[in-house]
């Protein structure tokens, strides 16, 4: 029968966002109702009667509810995003993007340098460059906090939607970004095997179709 | 609940102030002891009380902690402060004025 009171409680609450105080006072209210419905037993009423008259005691707590939550935003910080955690990615992003620009850098240079075989130096150092990037970028969009669902409102709501759609966002990026890297790498060694350098450029076009692509796909299933 | 309960919902926080006059208690002990004083005639719903316990809070009147039972769940005690004292005497003095005006207003000049 205590469960049924916990489960009773646990309904009142259930469109209330889990704030410290909404919790505080869900646990006061089970507490006292357990304690007003063992009174009412060993008093001699039926587990049934009991159960009634405790439910029956509680009234409406609604405006009690919306007082509880009002700070909601303040009392559970975990949940949202902060500036710190926004800049942390900015960053990441940044030294992600700046990888990629500079990752053939080496092997440019060392080909202006007159080095016989550029290659054999430059390209590992453009695929280590590439895989850091991309591995940064991957690590930055599975460490940001995310926004936890558990409450029904419609402010968790939109910001569930927020989230996702945000996350599409970043997939699409990750995507673009090793499309993108994969295509410069497809690029060079193809490149330096065949010297044809007049026209592999063309890859860069072909790559712009496929990016093309991607996001017609992506809008498409949205 | 009675006809009674219209005019005694005025008075919650003088109430609740009152009993945690006698000492630091918690939700059920509170609302109990309210019921047998007015012979299971009148009782808090527990919307009002809690409602009333964080007013109260709010404005410094009374503080809160978490008892450290032995067994079972942990109780939230509530404890008056200076301020719900003083809350208190102010409200208690205010009720006996105002008792004695109604009293003259509800009075008829027949005997």
């Amino acid at each position: 029968m205590e469960d049924k009171i916990r489960r009773h409680v646990d309904e009142l609450f259930a469109e209330t966002a889990p704030t410290k105080k909404a919790i505080e006072l869900k646990e006061e209210m089970i507490q006292n109702l357990n304690d007003k419905y063992n009174d009412l037993v060993s008093e001699g009423k039926t587990q049934e009667a009991a159960y009634n008259i405790v439910v029956a005691g509680i009234g409406d707590i609604s405006a009690l509810l919306s007082e509880v939550q009002e700070d909601a935003a303040s009392a559970a910080p975990g949940l949202f995003e902060t500036e710190y955690d926004r800049r942390k990615s900015a960053m990441f992003t940044a030294i992600s993007v700046m990888m990629y620009i500079l990752s053939p850098l080496p092997l440019i240079i060392l080909a202006m340098l007159g080095n016989r075989d550029p290659a054999r130096v430059g390209v590992p150092i453009l695929f280590v460059m590439i895989a850091g990037a991309t591995g940064l970028l991957v690590y930055n969009s599975m460490t940001k906090p995310r926004y936890h669902a558990g409450s029904g409102s419609m402010v968790a709501e939109f910001r569930e939607w927020q989230a996702d759609t945000k996350d599409r966002r970043a997939l699409r990026r990750a995507i673009s970004s090793a499309l993108w890297a994969v295509v410069l790498t497809v690029y060079f060694i193809i490149s330096f095997m065949t010297f044809a350098w007049h026209v592999t450029w063309i890859i860069f076009i072909i790559a712009g179709a496929i990016e093309a692509f991607i996001n017609l796909f992506f809008t498409v299933k949205k | 609940m009675s006809i009674a309960s219209d005019l005694i919902r005025g008075h919650t926080d003088t109430i609740i102030l009152a009993r945690l006059m006698d000492g630091d208690n918690y939700g059920y002990e509170i609302n109990k002891s309210i019921q047998q004083r007015t012979d299971g005639k009148y009782e808090l719903k527990e919307a009002t009380l809690y409602t009333a316990f964080r007013r109260l809070e709010g404005a410094g009147c009374i503080s809160s902690y978490w008892g450290d039972e032995q067994t079972g769940a942990r109780r939230r005690y509530y404890k008056i402060t200076d301020v719900g004292r003083d809350t208190y005497a102010g409200l208690i003095s205010e009720w006996a004025r105002a008792k004695i005006m109604i009293d003259k207003l509800i009075e008829t000049e027949a005997e």
